[in-house]
C-alpha cells in the first residue's frame, strides 16, 4: 500500500521514509512552474539563496535531475538557474544596458548579473531582440569592461507559499524536480501516525458532537479550541508520555536555566561513562534558593534604594550549598562506585562494610538539585560540577505547533473531556447528563492512562521472573 | 424551478374576478408580488431554525429540513471578498444599477453568443440571467454562461430571437466565510462580536491563527483576524430574489410580454402560497374581507400542515 487510498495515511512511502516528493516538469521548457507539496508537514520557506541566513530557516530543499538518479540542488549557482556570457562592450555605471558577445537565450528577466569577482552589476528588466543586450532595472552598480565574464543567475531560484513551490528558474523540458525535507523535519514527521493533531480533534468534535438534535446544538469554535487546549495541557501533566528531555553539562556556576517550554520536571539524572542514568534527587528539605534576599540594616529592618525598592544581597544559603561536600550529607565512602559496571573491581571492594542506620533520604551519592523559581534556574550540588546530566520534564502540549497533537491512545479521552467541559458549563443541561459525561471522561482518561503506561505482557513477565530468584540471607 | 409570473397573475385574476369582486392591475400585482416573494423568502431562515429543533423523518421528500434547504438553495451563492483598507468587502453589493438586456436575431445559428456592453459587465460582476428564445424562457439547464459567453445546449433555428436579461445579484444574508491559501486546507472563519474580539485576541489559548481565523462583521466589511490574512477570503451568502415583474405591452389592454417579465424565483412548490398571499393582499387592496378571510385561513392551514 504505497499510495494513499483514502485512509488516514496521506503520504506515500517515499514521502514518509525518505522525506521526498518527486515531480516531472512540463514537457516544454518554461519558467514559473509550480509544484504542490502534499507532505503532512507544511513547508517552511525563507530564502532559496544558500548564501543567505534565511536559507537555514527552510525545512526543505529543491533538487533537479534529468534522470531521477543523480540530483543537483537548486541554488542560485545551479546549472539550470544560471548562465554566463562575455561582455563585448564597455558599460558605464550611468548606463542600464549590458551586452554579451553571443546570443544567450538562457538569460531571463529577473536574473541578477554578477561579475567574475562576484560584484553585483544589476537585475535584468528586459531583453532586447537577439538575446544579446539586457537592460537592467536601474543603472549598473559597477562598470562592465569589454571581455568581462558575466554570470546571470536567479538570486532566488525558487519560492514557496502555502505549500506551493514556484520555480523561478527556467526548467528544461520534462526534468525531474524533487522536494526534499530536511532531516530534523523528517524526524518530526516520523512516528506521527501515533498522534492525532489537535486541529483534527477540534474539527472532528464539531462534526460529530455538535449540531441539531445532539446534546450540544451549537457551540462557538473558540470554546471548543479552549477546552481542547486545556484538556491537552491537563493530560500532559499526568496522562501523556513525558517525551521532553535535554542532555546538558552542569557548568562551574552549578546552575542551568529551565527549558523554554518547562512546566515540571520528571527526573534529573547524571550519566556515567556507560551512558547509564543515575537519578539526582531534589534537595527539598536540605536547602532552598530563597526567592528574595533583601538587605537588612543592623536592626533587622529591610533597606530600600532611591527608587523605593528593596535592595538585595547575594544569597548566603546558595553560596554555602554550592561550597559544601555532599558526602558530608550522605555519609558516603571516599571511593565512589558510581559506574553501573558490575565487573568493575572497586564495586565489590566498596560494597563491603556498609554503614547502617543512615537516613535513606540523604543516603545517596548521585547528587542534589534545587529549583530556583526566582531566577527560573536549577541549582546542583558541587559533586555534579561539569558532569553530564539529563533533564526529563513535562510541557503542556501547547508550546509549539508540533506539540499540538494527542496520542491516539488518548484521543477518545480528549473528546470526553471536551464534551464534559462544555456540558458542565452550559445552562439548561440536566445534572444527570453532566454527571454521565463526568463519569465517561473519568473512565476514558483512566483507560488512556492504562494504555499509555505501555504494560506489555512479555515485559511484565520478565519482571515477575525475579520472584523465582533464590535470595540468600 | 421558478414560478411563472403569468400563471400566478392569471390565477389571482381568476379568483378575484370569479364573483366580480374586483381587478388587480399589473402595477399592483408587481408590487404585491415582490412583497409576497420577500415575505416567503425571509421566512425560510425561521422555518429552518424551527425544523432544526424538531426530530425529522429520514424519508425521501418528507424531511422538512431538507425541503426548506432546497427552497433556500436557489438563492445560495459563493463569491470572493475583496480586500480593502477597511477590511474584506462582502461581494456584490447592489449599487442600484438596473438590469441589462441583449438581443440576438439568429442569422447564423450557433451554440455560443458573446455578450457585450452593460450585459457583459453586469455578468462579470455577477448577475442572474434569464434567457428567452422566441419569447419562451429557457430553463437553467438549457444554457450556461462563462465570463461573457452564453452557450446554449442545443442550436436554435435561424431567424429566432434570443434575448438575455441580466439582473444584478443583491447580497442578502451572510453565511459561512472561508479562507483558502495555496495548498493549505480550507478553513472556516468564526464570526465573533466586538465584545468577544478583544478577549480572543489577548487570550493565549484561543487567539486567532491562520488555522482558526475569526472575523467581525460591520458595515458590509469583514475584519479578519489574524490581520496577516489579506486574501483568499470567500463568502457564502444568500442573494435577494429578483423582483417579479408581469410586463405588458399595449395601451388599451394589457398584453403579457414574457421577455420583459421576471418570474418568481421561489421554488415551484411555493406557487400555492404565493397565490394565496397575493390574494390576501389583494383582498386588502379591493377591501374585500371575505377574500382576506379565506386566504388567511388557507395560509394558516398550510402553515399548520407544514410545521406541526
Amino acid at each position: 500500500m504505497s499510495i494513499p487510498n483514502g485512509g488516514l495515511i496521506t503520504e506515500t512511502n517515499r514521502q514518509y521514509y525518505a522525506g521526498a516528493q518527486q515531480f516531472q516538469a512540463s514537457s516544454t521548457s518554461s519558467v514559473g512552474q509550480t509544484f504542490t507539496s502534499t507532505f503532512d508537514t507544511n513547508l517552511t520557506f525563507s530564502s532559496s539563496d544558500n548564501a543567505s541566513n534565511g536559507y537555514n530557516l527552510n525545512n526543505f530543499k529543491i533538487f533537479t535531475s534529468v534522470d531521477a538518479i543523480t540530483w543537483a540542488e537548486l541554488i542560485p549557482s545551479a546549472v539550470i538557474a544560471s548562465t554566463t556570457g562575455t561582455s563585448n562592450t564597455v558599460s558605464a555605471i550611468n548606463q542600464k544596458n549590458v551586452t554579451v558577445a553571443a546570443a544567450n537565450t538562457d538569460v531571463l528577466v529577473g536574473m541578477t548579473i554578477l561579475k567574475a569577482d562576484g560584484s553585483f552589476v544589476g537585475i535584468v528588466a528586459s531583453i532586447a531582440a537577439g538575446n544579446q543586450t539586457f537592460t537592467c532595472i536601474s543603472n549598473l552598480a559597477v562598470a562592465v569592461a569589454n571581455l568581462d565574464v558575466l554570470t546571470f543567475r536567479f538570486a532566488q531560484p525558487y519560492s514557496e507559499l502555502n505549500n506551493i513551490v514556484t520555480i523561478n528558474a527556467k526548467l528544461p523540458a520534462s526534468i525531474f524536480v524533487k522536494i526534499q525535507l530536511n532531516e530534523d523535519t523528517l524526524w518530526d514527521s516520523n512516528g506521527s501516525y501515533s498522534y492525532t493533531r489537535l486541529d483534527d480533534v477540534i474539527d472532528n468534535f464539531l462534526i460529530a458532537y455538535v449540531g441539531a438534535g445532539k446534546l450540544i446544538p451549537s457551540i462557538k469554535r473558540s470554546d471548543v479550541i479552549f477546552h481542547a487546549k486545556r484538556g491537552l495541557q491537563e493530560f500532559s501533566y499526568d496522562t501523556l508520555k513525558s517525551i521532553r528531555s535535554q542532555e546538558l553539562t552542569v557548568p562551574l556556576s552549578l546552575t542551568l536555566t529551565m527549558p523554554q517550554d518547562y512546566v515540571n520536571y520528571t527526573r534529573f539524572s547524571w550519566v556515567d561513562q556507560m551512558g547509564v542514568q543515575h537519578t539526582i534527587y531534589p534537595a527539598n528539605e536540605l536547602t532552598l534558593r530563597p526567592y528574595a534576599t533583601p538587605t537588612q540594616a543592623d536592626d533587622g529592618s529591610i533597606v530600600q534604594d532611591s527608587n523605593n525598592s528593596n535592595t538585595e544581597l547575594t544569597s548566603q544559603i546558595t553560596g554555602a550549598w554550592n561550597a559544601n561536600n555532599p558526602r558530608s550529607l550522605s555519609g558516603a565512602f571516599l571511593n565512589d562506585y558510581n559506574v553501573a559496571d558490575l565487573y568493575w573491581q572497586n564495586y565489590y571492594n566498596n560494597a563491603l562494610g556498609q554503614r547502617y542506620g543512615l537516613n535513606p533520604v540523604t543516603s545517596q551519592r548521585n547528587g542534589w538539585f534545587v529549583v530556583d523559581d526566582r531566577r527560573g534556574q536549577f541549582g546542583f550540588s558541587s559533586d555534579l560540577k561539569e558532569k553530564l546530566i539529563t533533564l526529563e520534564y513535562v510541557s503542556d502540549g501547547n508550546a509549539y505547533d508540533l506539540d499540538a497533537r494527542i496520542p491516539k491512545m488518548a484521543e477518545e479521552a480528549l473528546y470526553a473531556h471536551i464534551i464534559y467541559s462544555i456540558l458542565s458549563t452550559s445552562i439548561g443541561v440536566q445534572e444527570y447528563v453532566v454527571q454521565r459525561f463526568k463519569k465517561e471522561r473519568s473512565a476514558k482518561l483512566r483507560n488512556a492512562k492504562i494504555r499509555l503506561s505501555n504494560i506489555k505482557l512479555d515485559e511484565i513477565v520478565q519482571v515477575f521472573r525475579n520472584q523465582s530468584k533464590w535470595i540468600k540471607y | 424551478m421558478a414560478i411563472n409570473v403569468n400563471t400566478v397573475y392569471q390565477t389571482v385574476l381568476l379568483i378575484l374576478n370569479k364573483e366580480q369582486r374586483g381587478y388587480m392591475t399589473p402595477l399592483e400585482f408587481n408590487k404585491i408580488g415582490g412583497q409576497v416573494q420577500l415575505e416567503i423568502f425571509e421566512k425560510y431562515a425561521e422555518d429552518m431554525n424551527q425544523q432544526l429543533r424538531v426530530p425529522q423523518i429520514d424519508l425521501d421528500y418528507s424531511d422538512r429540513q431538507l425541503n426548506v434547504d432546497e427552497k433556500i438553495s436557489i438563492f445560495k451563492d459563493i463569491d470572493t471578498a475583496t480586500y480593502t483598507t477597511n477590511g474584506f468587502q462582502i461581494p456584490l453589493q447592489y449599487s442600484g444599477s438596473s438590469s441589462a438586456s441583449q438581443q440576438f436575431t439568429i442569422a447564423n445559428p450557433g451554440l455560443q453568443y458573446t455578450l457585450t456592453g452593460d450585459t457583459a459587465s453586469l455578468l462579470t460582476t455577477g448577475g442572474v440571467a434569464s434567457v428567452f428564445l422566441n419569447n419562451v424562457q429557457l430553463s437553467n439547464n438549457d444554457f450556461s454562461i462563462s465570463g461573457s459567453i452564453l452557450t446554449l445546449n442545443s442550436q436554435p433555428p435561424a431567424g429566432q430571437v434570443l434575448i438575455i436579461n441580466i439582473y444584478p445579484k443583491q447580497f442578502y444574508r451572510l453565511g459561512t466565510v472561508i479562507y483558502s491559501a495555496g495548498a493549505l486546507p480550507i478553513q472556516e472563519l468564526e464570526r465573533v462580536g466586538g465584545s468577544q474580539l478583544y478577549h480572543l485576541l489577548s487570550s493565549n489559548l484561543t487567539k486567532p491563527t491562520t488555522t482558526y481565523p475569526i472575523y467581525t462583521y460591520k458595515n458590509n466589511y469583514l475584519n479578519v483576524y489574524p490581520v496577516s490574512i489579506k486574501s483568499g477570503i470567500s463568502v457564502n451568502y444568500l442573494r435577494k430574489p429578483i423582483q417579479p415583474i408581469w410586463a405588458f405591452t399595449g395601451t388599451n389592454q394589457y398584453v403579457f410580454s414574457p421577455t420583459a417579465s421576471n418570474n418568481f424565483e421561489l421554488h415551484s412548490s411555493e406557487q400555492t402560497e404565493v397565490i394565496l398571499k397575493i390574494l390576501l393582499y389583494a383582498g386588502v387592496v379591493i377591501r374585500d374581507p371575505e377574500i382576506v378571510q379565506i386566504a388567511a385561513s388557507q395560509i394558516q392551514q398550510q402553515e399548520m400542515n407544514q410545521k406541526s
